[in-house]
Protein backbone atom coordinates (compact mmCIF):
# COMPACT_ATOMS: atom_id res chain seq x y z
CA UNK A 1 0.00 0.00 0.00
CA UNK A 2 1.48 3.23 -0.82
CA UNK A 3 1.65 6.70 1.70
CA UNK A 4 -1.46 8.11 -0.11
CA UNK A 5 -3.77 5.56 0.47
CA UNK A 6 -2.18 4.82 4.11
CA UNK A 7 -2.80 8.46 4.90
CA UNK A 8 -6.43 8.03 3.46
CA UNK A 9 -7.67 5.75 5.45
CA UNK A 10 -6.10 7.01 9.01
CA UNK A 11 -7.93 10.24 8.10
CA UNK A 12 -11.35 7.87 7.55
CA UNK A 13 -10.87 6.28 10.64
CA UNK A 14 -9.80 9.22 12.92
CA UNK A 15 -12.97 11.01 11.11
CA UNK A 16 -15.40 8.20 12.09
CA UNK A 17 -14.14 7.73 15.42
CA UNK A 18 -14.44 11.34 16.09
CA UNK A 19 -17.80 11.72 15.30
CA UNK A 20 -19.12 9.12 16.72
CA UNK A 21 -17.57 10.54 19.82
CA UNK A 22 -19.56 14.04 19.31
CA UNK A 23 -22.56 11.95 18.90
CA UNK A 24 -22.32 10.12 22.01
CA UNK A 25 -21.21 13.72 23.64
CA UNK A 26 -24.62 15.34 22.29
CA UNK A 27 -26.75 12.60 23.57
CA UNK A 28 -25.36 12.62 26.69
CA UNK A 29 -24.52 16.20 27.68
CA UNK A 30 -27.00 18.37 25.09
CA UNK A 31 -30.28 15.88 24.99
CA UNK A 32 -29.54 14.71 28.26
CA UNK A 33 -30.84 11.33 26.95
CA UNK A 34 -30.49 8.78 29.35
CA UNK A 35 -30.47 5.53 27.42
CA UNK A 36 -27.33 7.57 25.88
CA UNK A 37 -25.26 4.51 26.57
CA UNK A 38 -27.31 1.39 24.87
CA UNK A 39 -28.15 3.86 21.78
CA UNK A 40 -24.76 5.68 21.31
CA UNK A 41 -22.29 4.57 23.66
CA UNK A 42 -18.36 6.44 23.74
CA UNK A 43 -16.47 4.63 21.30
CA UNK A 44 -13.22 5.08 23.73
CA UNK A 45 -15.65 3.37 26.36
CA UNK A 46 -16.38 0.27 23.70
CA UNK A 47 -12.78 0.09 22.68
CA UNK A 48 -12.09 -0.27 26.64
CA UNK A 49 -14.32 -2.65 27.06
CA UNK A 50 -13.12 -4.43 24.32
CA UNK A 51 -9.55 -4.67 25.93
CA UNK A 52 -10.96 -5.01 29.17
CA UNK A 53 -12.83 -8.70 28.08
CA UNK A 54 -10.68 -9.84 24.94
CA UNK A 55 -9.93 -12.99 26.00
CA UNK A 56 -13.43 -14.06 26.63
CA UNK A 57 -14.65 -12.33 23.34
CA UNK A 58 -12.29 -13.41 21.28
CA UNK A 59 -13.01 -17.44 22.98
CA UNK A 60 -16.32 -16.83 21.68
CA UNK A 61 -15.95 -15.40 18.38
CA UNK A 62 -13.50 -18.46 17.29
CA UNK A 63 -16.51 -20.54 18.11
CA UNK A 64 -18.79 -18.84 16.00
CA UNK A 65 -16.12 -17.96 13.19
CA UNK A 66 -14.47 -21.14 12.92
CA UNK A 67 -17.79 -22.94 12.20
CA UNK A 68 -18.91 -20.35 9.62
CA UNK A 69 -15.40 -20.72 8.20
CA UNK A 70 -16.17 -24.48 8.28
CA UNK A 71 -19.51 -23.71 6.74
CA UNK A 72 -18.40 -21.64 3.96
CA UNK A 73 -15.86 -23.97 2.68
CA UNK A 74 -18.74 -26.87 2.74
CA UNK A 75 -21.06 -24.38 0.84
CA UNK A 76 -18.42 -22.94 -1.49
CA UNK A 77 -17.77 -26.69 -2.75
CA UNK A 78 -21.15 -27.52 -3.29
CA UNK A 79 -21.60 -24.28 -5.20
CA UNK A 80 -18.56 -24.94 -7.87
CA UNK A 81 -19.26 -28.21 -7.75
CA UNK A 82 -23.08 -27.51 -8.96
CA UNK A 83 -22.12 -24.48 -11.17
CA UNK A 84 -19.80 -26.85 -13.23
CA UNK A 85 -22.68 -29.56 -13.23
CA UNK A 86 -24.66 -27.18 -14.91
CA UNK A 87 -22.46 -26.39 -17.38
CA UNK A 88 -21.73 -29.14 -18.42
CA UNK A 89 -25.37 -30.37 -19.15
CA UNK A 90 -28.01 -27.51 -20.07
CA UNK A 91 -30.51 -30.09 -18.82
CA UNK A 92 -28.98 -30.04 -15.08
CA UNK A 93 -28.93 -26.76 -15.45
CA UNK A 94 -33.29 -26.27 -16.17
CA UNK A 95 -34.11 -28.75 -13.64
CA UNK A 96 -31.29 -27.20 -10.80
CA UNK A 97 -31.36 -23.43 -11.51
CA UNK A 98 -35.52 -22.87 -10.24
CA UNK A 99 -34.56 -24.95 -7.43
CA UNK A 100 -31.52 -22.48 -6.52
CA UNK A 101 -34.04 -19.14 -6.73
CA UNK A 102 -36.13 -20.94 -4.41
CA UNK A 103 -33.72 -21.36 -1.77
CA UNK A 104 -33.15 -18.18 -1.49
CA UNK A 105 -36.58 -17.23 -1.01
CA UNK A 106 -36.76 -18.80 2.14
CA UNK A 107 -36.02 -16.49 5.30
CA UNK A 108 -32.61 -18.08 7.11
CA UNK A 109 -34.22 -16.94 9.88
CA UNK A 110 -36.99 -19.05 9.59
CA UNK A 111 -34.94 -21.94 8.26
CA UNK A 112 -32.38 -21.53 10.98
CA UNK A 113 -34.54 -23.06 13.68
CA UNK A 114 -35.96 -25.60 11.72
CA UNK A 115 -32.00 -26.76 10.91
CA UNK A 116 -31.59 -26.80 14.47
CA UNK A 117 -34.81 -28.87 15.27
CA UNK A 118 -33.59 -31.66 12.61
CA UNK A 119 -30.32 -31.79 13.53
CA UNK A 120 -30.38 -30.86 17.28
CA UNK A 121 -26.62 -29.94 17.48
CA UNK A 122 -25.61 -26.19 17.64
CA UNK A 123 -22.12 -26.69 15.57
CA UNK A 124 -23.86 -28.74 12.63
CA UNK A 125 -26.66 -26.61 12.63
CA UNK A 126 -24.10 -23.19 12.19
CA UNK A 127 -22.16 -25.02 9.72
CA UNK A 128 -25.55 -26.09 7.53
CA UNK A 129 -26.59 -22.60 7.54
CA UNK A 130 -23.47 -21.10 6.99
CA UNK A 131 -23.28 -23.33 4.35
CA UNK A 132 -26.71 -22.49 2.69
CA UNK A 133 -25.96 -19.25 2.52
CA UNK A 134 -22.60 -19.04 0.71
CA UNK A 135 -23.90 -21.86 -1.80
CA UNK A 136 -25.77 -19.77 -3.89
CA UNK A 137 -23.78 -16.74 -4.40
CA UNK A 138 -20.51 -18.98 -5.38
CA UNK A 139 -22.69 -21.13 -7.44
CA UNK A 140 -24.23 -18.21 -9.41
CA UNK A 141 -21.03 -16.28 -10.02
CA UNK A 142 -19.23 -19.75 -10.65
CA UNK A 143 -22.09 -20.57 -13.09
CA UNK A 144 -21.80 -16.93 -14.77
CA UNK A 145 -18.24 -17.08 -15.09
CA UNK A 146 -18.26 -21.08 -16.74
CA UNK A 147 -20.91 -19.27 -19.27
CA UNK A 148 -19.01 -16.29 -20.34
CA UNK A 149 -15.86 -18.28 -21.53
CA UNK A 150 -14.75 -16.36 -24.87
CA UNK A 151 -16.08 -18.35 -28.13
CA UNK A 152 -12.45 -17.67 -29.73
CA UNK A 153 -10.52 -18.96 -26.45
CA UNK A 154 -13.17 -22.30 -26.94
CA UNK A 155 -12.22 -22.78 -30.84
CA UNK A 156 -8.08 -22.39 -30.07
CA UNK A 157 -9.00 -25.95 -27.51
CA UNK A 158 -11.60 -27.16 -30.36
CA UNK A 159 -8.48 -26.49 -33.15
CA UNK A 160 -6.20 -28.89 -30.46
CA UNK A 161 -8.82 -31.67 -30.83
CA UNK A 162 -9.42 -31.50 -26.81
CA UNK A 163 -11.22 -33.52 -24.51
CA UNK A 164 -13.69 -32.38 -22.17
CA UNK A 165 -11.61 -32.89 -19.06
CA UNK A 166 -8.93 -30.59 -20.31
CA UNK A 167 -11.22 -27.91 -21.46
CA UNK A 168 -12.19 -27.78 -18.06
CA UNK A 169 -8.88 -28.39 -16.39
CA UNK A 170 -6.89 -25.72 -18.84
CA UNK A 171 -9.69 -22.98 -20.03
CA UNK A 172 -13.27 -23.04 -18.15
CA UNK A 173 -12.10 -23.34 -14.31
CA UNK A 174 -8.81 -21.04 -14.77
CA UNK A 175 -11.00 -18.47 -16.67
CA UNK A 176 -14.29 -18.58 -14.26
CA UNK A 177 -11.87 -18.28 -10.79
CA UNK A 178 -12.29 -13.71 -10.96
CA UNK A 179 -16.06 -14.63 -10.91
CA UNK A 180 -15.69 -17.51 -8.39
CA UNK A 181 -13.90 -15.30 -5.95
CA UNK A 182 -16.76 -12.41 -6.54
CA UNK A 183 -19.14 -14.87 -4.97
CA UNK A 184 -16.52 -15.59 -2.62
CA UNK A 185 -16.21 -11.98 -1.39
CA UNK A 186 -20.58 -11.73 -1.06
CA UNK A 187 -20.61 -14.89 0.43
CA UNK A 188 -17.52 -15.00 3.22
CA UNK A 189 -19.00 -11.85 6.12
CA UNK A 190 -22.53 -13.64 5.37
CA UNK A 191 -21.58 -16.77 6.42
CA UNK A 192 -19.82 -15.09 9.35
CA UNK A 193 -23.71 -13.74 10.01
CA UNK A 194 -25.35 -16.71 9.67
CA UNK A 195 -23.41 -18.81 12.40
CA UNK A 196 -23.94 -15.54 14.68
CA UNK A 197 -27.84 -15.81 14.07
CA UNK A 198 -27.92 -19.60 14.96
CA UNK A 199 -25.67 -18.69 18.03
CA UNK A 200 -28.71 -16.90 19.13
CA UNK A 201 -31.29 -19.72 18.72
CA UNK A 202 -29.98 -20.41 22.37
CA UNK A 203 -26.77 -22.22 21.41
CA UNK A 204 -23.83 -22.23 24.93
CA UNK A 205 -21.17 -20.25 23.38
CA UNK A 206 -20.18 -18.35 20.44
CA UNK A 207 -20.30 -14.04 19.62
CA UNK A 208 -24.09 -14.67 18.99
CA UNK A 209 -24.79 -15.56 23.18
CA UNK A 210 -22.89 -12.42 24.36
CA UNK A 211 -24.61 -10.17 22.07
CA UNK A 212 -28.32 -12.00 23.20
CA UNK A 213 -27.40 -11.99 26.94
CA UNK A 214 -26.05 -8.19 26.85
CA UNK A 215 -28.54 -6.97 25.31
CA UNK A 216 -31.05 -8.22 27.69
CA UNK A 217 -29.04 -8.54 30.81
CA UNK A 218 -28.01 -4.39 30.52
CA UNK A 219 -25.06 -4.81 30.29
CA UNK A 220 -25.08 -2.02 27.40
CA UNK A 221 -21.04 -1.67 26.95
CA UNK A 222 -20.49 -5.98 26.38
CA UNK A 223 -23.02 -5.19 24.08
CA UNK A 224 -21.30 -2.71 22.13
CA UNK A 225 -18.18 -4.63 22.35
CA UNK A 226 -19.60 -7.87 20.64
CA UNK A 227 -21.02 -6.09 17.81
CA UNK A 228 -17.28 -4.63 17.47
CA UNK A 229 -16.21 -8.02 17.74
CA UNK A 230 -18.94 -9.41 15.27
CA UNK A 231 -17.93 -6.33 12.47
CA UNK A 232 -14.49 -7.03 12.74
CA UNK A 233 -15.38 -10.86 11.98
CA UNK A 234 -17.09 -10.00 9.08
CA UNK A 235 -14.34 -7.85 8.50
CA UNK A 236 -11.41 -10.29 8.58
CA UNK A 237 -13.75 -13.04 6.57
CA UNK A 238 -13.66 -10.75 3.53
CA UNK A 239 -10.43 -9.90 3.52
CA UNK A 240 -8.69 -13.46 3.98
CA UNK A 241 -10.56 -14.23 0.58
CA UNK A 242 -9.12 -10.89 -0.93
CA UNK A 243 -5.29 -12.63 0.24
CA UNK A 244 -7.23 -15.92 -1.26
CA UNK A 245 -7.44 -13.91 -4.67
CA UNK A 246 -4.08 -12.94 -4.53
CA UNK A 247 -2.77 -15.88 -4.25
CA UNK A 248 -4.72 -17.81 -6.67
CA UNK A 249 -5.55 -15.27 -9.47
CA UNK A 250 -1.65 -14.06 -9.70
CA UNK A 251 -2.38 -12.89 -13.40
CA UNK A 252 -4.87 -10.15 -12.22
CA UNK A 253 -4.04 -6.81 -14.12
CA UNK A 254 -4.01 -5.05 -10.63
CA UNK A 255 -1.05 -7.14 -9.06
CA UNK A 256 0.92 -6.51 -12.45
CA UNK A 257 2.79 -3.88 -14.22
CA UNK A 258 2.72 -3.70 -17.82
CA UNK A 259 6.21 -4.42 -19.63
CA UNK A 260 7.36 -2.17 -22.18
CA UNK A 261 6.56 -1.76 -25.62
CA UNK A 262 7.96 -2.86 -28.64
CA UNK B 1 -6.40 -31.67 -60.58
CA UNK B 2 -2.96 -31.15 -59.09
CA UNK B 3 -2.83 -34.68 -57.61
CA UNK B 4 0.41 -33.63 -55.41
CA UNK B 5 -1.63 -30.68 -54.18
CA UNK B 6 -1.29 -30.53 -50.29
CA UNK B 7 -4.62 -28.73 -50.01
CA UNK B 8 -7.09 -29.26 -52.43
CA UNK B 9 -10.31 -26.88 -52.43
CA UNK B 10 -12.79 -28.41 -54.31
CA UNK B 11 -15.84 -26.27 -55.58
CA UNK B 12 -16.61 -25.19 -52.30
CA UNK B 13 -19.61 -23.02 -51.22
CA UNK B 14 -21.04 -21.88 -48.11
CA UNK B 15 -24.74 -20.87 -46.67
CA UNK B 16 -26.05 -19.34 -43.57
CA UNK B 17 -28.62 -17.52 -42.27
CA UNK B 18 -27.31 -14.43 -40.53
CA UNK B 19 -29.23 -13.50 -37.02
CA UNK B 20 -31.95 -10.97 -39.05
CA UNK B 21 -32.79 -14.60 -41.23
CA UNK B 22 -31.34 -13.48 -44.12
CA UNK B 23 -29.50 -15.75 -46.21
CA UNK B 24 -25.96 -15.16 -46.53
CA UNK B 25 -24.31 -16.58 -49.68
CA UNK B 26 -20.65 -16.74 -48.45
CA UNK B 27 -18.83 -18.73 -50.86
CA UNK B 28 -20.10 -19.67 -54.60
CA UNK B 29 -17.79 -22.13 -56.17
CA UNK B 30 -14.23 -21.34 -54.50
CA UNK B 31 -11.60 -23.96 -55.99
CA UNK B 32 -7.75 -23.57 -54.94
CA UNK B 33 -5.12 -26.19 -55.33
CA UNK B 34 -2.21 -25.08 -52.51
CA UNK B 35 1.42 -26.65 -52.81
CA UNK B 36 3.35 -28.12 -50.41
CA UNK B 37 5.58 -25.51 -48.64
CA UNK B 38 3.76 -22.55 -50.18
CA UNK B 39 2.68 -19.10 -48.91
CA UNK B 40 -0.63 -18.43 -49.76
CA UNK B 41 -2.93 -15.27 -49.12
CA UNK B 42 -6.19 -15.45 -49.40
CA UNK B 43 -7.20 -11.50 -50.14
CA UNK B 44 -10.44 -9.59 -50.14
CA UNK B 45 -12.59 -6.88 -48.61
CA UNK B 46 -15.27 -7.93 -45.96
CA UNK B 47 -17.71 -9.84 -46.35
CA UNK B 48 -15.64 -12.19 -49.25
CA UNK B 49 -15.81 -14.94 -47.23
CA UNK B 50 -11.60 -15.40 -46.71
CA UNK B 51 -12.45 -16.09 -43.41
CA UNK B 52 -15.02 -18.45 -43.95
CA UNK B 53 -12.90 -20.47 -46.44
CA UNK B 54 -10.11 -20.44 -43.88
CA UNK B 55 -12.42 -21.75 -41.43
CA UNK B 56 -13.26 -24.59 -43.57
CA UNK B 57 -9.59 -25.38 -44.01
CA UNK B 58 -9.36 -25.60 -40.20
CA UNK B 59 -12.44 -27.66 -39.27
CA UNK B 60 -14.04 -24.76 -37.70
CA UNK B 61 -16.47 -24.55 -40.23
CA UNK B 62 -18.13 -27.19 -42.57
CA UNK B 63 -19.06 -26.18 -46.00
CA UNK B 64 -22.29 -26.30 -47.67
CA UNK B 65 -21.00 -28.01 -50.61
CA UNK B 66 -17.81 -28.69 -52.06
CA UNK B 67 -14.74 -30.56 -50.18
CA UNK B 68 -11.17 -29.64 -48.97
CA UNK B 69 -8.90 -32.50 -48.80
CA UNK B 70 -5.52 -32.00 -46.42
CA UNK B 71 -2.55 -34.28 -47.40
CA UNK B 72 -5.23 -36.58 -48.32
CA UNK B 73 -7.46 -36.54 -45.82
CA UNK B 74 -10.45 -34.31 -44.40
CA UNK B 75 -9.68 -31.38 -42.41
CA UNK B 76 -11.40 -32.87 -39.31
CA UNK B 77 -8.74 -35.53 -39.52
CA UNK B 78 -5.86 -33.41 -40.13
CA UNK B 79 -7.10 -30.99 -37.01
CA UNK B 80 -7.67 -34.50 -35.05
CA UNK B 81 -3.94 -35.27 -35.76
CA UNK B 82 -3.12 -31.77 -34.89
CA UNK B 83 -1.18 -30.82 -37.93
CA UNK B 84 -2.82 -26.98 -38.18
CA UNK B 85 -1.28 -24.00 -36.25
CA UNK B 86 -3.72 -21.76 -36.31
CA UNK B 87 -2.90 -17.57 -35.60
CA UNK B 88 -6.44 -15.91 -34.99
CA UNK B 89 -7.36 -12.14 -35.16
CA UNK B 90 -6.83 -11.48 -31.67
CA UNK B 91 -3.94 -13.32 -30.07
CA UNK B 92 -6.57 -15.40 -28.02
CA UNK B 93 -3.81 -15.83 -25.17
CA UNK B 94 -4.88 -17.24 -21.68
CA UNK B 95 -4.37 -14.30 -19.64
CA UNK B 96 -3.85 -16.85 -16.21
CA UNK B 97 -0.86 -18.15 -18.21
CA UNK B 98 2.75 -16.79 -18.35
CA UNK B 99 3.60 -15.99 -21.69
CA UNK B 100 5.83 -19.12 -21.65
CA UNK B 101 3.26 -21.63 -20.54
CA UNK B 102 0.96 -19.81 -23.37
CA UNK B 103 3.30 -21.69 -25.96
CA UNK B 104 3.45 -24.73 -23.77
CA UNK B 105 -0.42 -25.08 -23.74
CA UNK B 106 -0.45 -27.03 -27.04
CA UNK B 107 2.29 -29.02 -26.36
CA UNK B 108 0.67 -30.04 -23.08
CA UNK B 109 -2.48 -31.09 -25.23
CA UNK B 110 0.18 -33.24 -27.42
CA UNK B 111 1.15 -35.13 -24.33
CA UNK B 112 4.96 -34.15 -25.49
CA UNK B 113 7.39 -34.57 -22.31
CA UNK B 114 8.62 -31.44 -20.20
CA UNK B 115 12.22 -31.24 -21.12
CA UNK B 116 10.82 -31.66 -25.27
CA UNK B 117 8.85 -28.55 -24.12
CA UNK B 118 10.94 -26.17 -22.23
CA UNK B 119 13.31 -26.57 -25.47
CA UNK B 120 10.91 -25.89 -27.84
CA UNK B 121 9.48 -23.17 -25.72
CA UNK B 122 13.18 -21.70 -25.77
CA UNK B 123 13.21 -21.91 -29.42
CA UNK B 124 10.20 -20.50 -30.88
CA UNK B 125 10.22 -17.08 -27.87
CA UNK B 126 13.36 -16.94 -29.31
CA UNK B 127 12.44 -17.08 -33.06
CA UNK B 128 9.76 -14.42 -32.18
CA UNK B 129 12.19 -12.17 -29.97
CA UNK B 130 10.29 -12.78 -26.69
CA UNK B 131 12.91 -14.30 -24.71
CA UNK B 132 13.10 -11.61 -22.20
CA UNK B 133 9.61 -11.74 -21.61
CA UNK B 134 8.45 -15.22 -20.76
CA UNK B 135 7.41 -14.90 -17.34
CA UNK B 136 4.81 -11.64 -18.49
CA UNK B 137 1.37 -12.53 -18.25
CA UNK B 138 -0.71 -11.47 -21.51
CA UNK B 139 -1.72 -8.01 -20.68
CA UNK B 140 1.41 -7.11 -19.52
CA UNK B 141 2.34 -7.26 -23.13
CA UNK B 142 1.62 -4.60 -26.29
CA UNK B 143 -0.96 -6.01 -29.20
CA UNK B 144 2.41 -6.83 -31.12
CA UNK B 145 4.04 -8.75 -28.28
CA UNK B 146 0.48 -10.58 -27.85
CA UNK B 147 0.59 -11.40 -31.83
CA UNK B 148 3.60 -12.83 -31.04
CA UNK B 149 3.08 -14.71 -28.58
CA UNK B 150 0.37 -16.62 -30.66
CA UNK B 151 2.36 -17.23 -33.88
CA UNK B 152 5.21 -18.86 -31.11
CA UNK B 153 2.38 -20.94 -29.92
CA UNK B 154 1.30 -21.90 -33.27
CA UNK B 155 4.24 -22.63 -34.18
CA UNK B 156 5.77 -24.75 -31.43
CA UNK B 157 3.54 -27.80 -31.85
CA UNK B 158 5.94 -28.16 -35.47
CA UNK B 159 2.25 -27.82 -37.62
CA UNK B 160 2.30 -29.22 -41.08
CA UNK B 161 0.30 -26.54 -42.05
CA UNK B 162 -0.06 -22.70 -40.26
CA UNK B 163 -3.72 -20.73 -40.69
CA UNK B 164 -3.38 -16.86 -40.12
CA UNK B 165 -6.43 -15.37 -39.59
CA UNK B 166 -5.84 -11.37 -40.34
CA UNK B 167 -3.32 -11.76 -37.30
CA UNK B 168 -1.91 -8.41 -37.75
CA UNK B 169 -4.80 -6.22 -39.40
CA UNK B 170 -5.44 -4.52 -35.54
CA UNK B 171 -2.26 -3.24 -34.99
CA UNK B 172 -0.68 0.00 -36.51
CA UNK B 173 1.08 0.13 -40.05
CA UNK B 174 4.63 0.41 -38.19
CA UNK B 175 4.23 -3.12 -36.35
CA UNK B 176 2.34 -4.89 -39.03
CA UNK B 177 5.37 -4.53 -41.49
CA UNK B 178 7.90 -5.47 -38.76
CA UNK B 179 5.84 -8.27 -38.40
CA UNK B 180 5.21 -9.25 -41.71
CA UNK B 181 9.30 -9.37 -42.03
CA UNK B 182 9.59 -11.09 -39.20
CA UNK B 183 7.33 -13.87 -40.31
CA UNK B 184 8.55 -14.58 -43.23
CA UNK B 185 12.09 -14.73 -41.56
CA UNK B 186 10.57 -17.39 -39.49
CA UNK B 187 8.95 -19.40 -42.48
CA UNK B 188 12.30 -19.16 -44.08
CA UNK B 189 13.61 -21.22 -41.41
CA UNK B 190 10.48 -23.81 -41.04
CA UNK B 191 9.18 -23.79 -44.46
CA UNK B 192 5.50 -24.54 -43.46
CA UNK B 193 2.82 -24.11 -45.81
CA UNK B 194 0.99 -20.88 -44.47
CA UNK B 195 -2.43 -19.85 -45.49
CA UNK B 196 -2.45 -16.00 -44.40
CA UNK B 197 -6.22 -13.97 -44.85
CA UNK B 198 -5.86 -10.22 -44.89
CA UNK B 199 -7.64 -7.47 -46.42
CA UNK B 200 -4.35 -5.57 -46.74
CA UNK B 201 -2.73 -5.98 -50.49
CA UNK B 202 0.88 -4.78 -50.34
CA UNK B 203 0.82 -7.25 -46.99
CA UNK B 204 -0.41 -9.64 -49.24
CA UNK B 205 2.33 -8.86 -51.66
CA UNK B 206 5.05 -8.64 -50.04
CA UNK B 207 4.48 -12.05 -48.02
CA UNK B 208 3.00 -14.69 -50.42
CA UNK B 209 3.55 -17.07 -53.12
CA UNK B 210 0.45 -16.33 -54.86
CA UNK B 211 -2.63 -14.05 -53.68
CA UNK B 212 -5.89 -15.26 -54.33
CA UNK B 213 -8.05 -12.28 -55.06
CA UNK B 214 -11.92 -12.91 -53.65
CA UNK B 215 -14.65 -10.71 -54.28
CA UNK B 216 -17.89 -10.17 -52.45
CA UNK B 217 -21.43 -10.79 -52.67
CA UNK B 218 -21.07 -14.22 -53.12
CA UNK B 219 -17.94 -14.59 -51.99
CA UNK B 220 -16.28 -15.96 -54.87
CA UNK B 221 -12.42 -16.31 -56.58
CA UNK B 222 -11.86 -13.19 -59.56
CA UNK B 223 -7.87 -13.80 -59.59
CA UNK B 224 -4.87 -16.02 -58.62
CA UNK B 225 -1.95 -14.09 -59.02
CA UNK B 226 1.62 -15.14 -58.76
CA UNK B 227 4.30 -13.14 -56.63
CA UNK B 228 7.04 -13.37 -58.70
CA UNK B 229 9.23 -11.05 -56.68
CA UNK B 230 12.60 -12.86 -55.24
CA UNK B 231 13.24 -14.13 -51.81
CA UNK B 232 14.54 -13.27 -49.03
CA UNK B 233 12.03 -10.21 -49.27
CA UNK B 234 13.34 -7.22 -47.11
CA UNK B 235 11.17 -4.14 -46.87
CA UNK B 236 13.01 -2.33 -49.82
CA UNK B 237 11.20 -4.62 -51.93
CA UNK B 238 8.05 -2.43 -51.01
CA UNK B 239 9.44 0.58 -52.94
CA UNK B 240 10.52 -0.96 -56.17
CA UNK B 241 8.27 -0.93 -59.46
CA UNK B 242 8.04 -4.62 -59.78
CA UNK B 243 6.01 -4.21 -56.43
CA UNK B 244 3.95 -1.65 -57.57
CA UNK B 245 2.64 -2.92 -60.73
CA UNK B 246 1.70 -6.54 -58.64
CA UNK B 247 -0.50 -3.95 -55.80
CA UNK B 248 -1.83 -2.56 -59.31
CA UNK B 249 -2.36 -5.77 -60.77
CA UNK B 250 -4.60 -7.21 -58.06
CA UNK B 251 -6.37 -3.80 -57.14
CA UNK B 252 -8.21 -4.12 -60.80
CA UNK B 253 -8.84 -7.79 -60.10
CA UNK B 254 -11.96 -6.89 -57.71
CA UNK B 255 -14.91 -7.20 -59.16
CA UNK B 256 -17.83 -5.84 -57.54
CA UNK B 257 -16.42 -3.94 -55.09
Amino acid sequence: MNKNKTLVLLVWFAGIFALWELGAFSLVNIFHDKMAASKLPYPHEVIATLAKNWQTLSEAGAVTFSKAATGFALGASIGIILAILMSISKIAEQIAFPYLIVSQMIPVLGLAPIIFNLVRNMDASRIIIAAYITFFPVAANMLSGLKSVDIDKRELMYSYAAKKPSIYMKLMLPFSLPYLFSGLKIAAPLSVTASILVDMLGSKNGIGVKLLYSLYGGTKDIFWASVFTSALMGIISYFIVIIAERIFIPWKKEFNTKAGED
Amino acid sequence: MNAAAEIQIESVSMFYKDNKGNDIHALNNVSIDIQKGEFISLLGPSGCGKTTLLRIIADLLEPSMGKVTVCGQTPKETRMQQKYGIVFQNPVLYDWRTVKNNVRLPLEMMKINKTEQNSRIEKQLELVGLTNFKNHYPHQLSGGMQQRVGIARALAIQPEILLMDEPFSALDEFTREKLNEDLLRIWSKTNKTVIFVTHNISESVFLSDRVCVLSPHPGRLSAIVDIDLPRPRTREIRETPEFFSLVSKIRNSFEGV
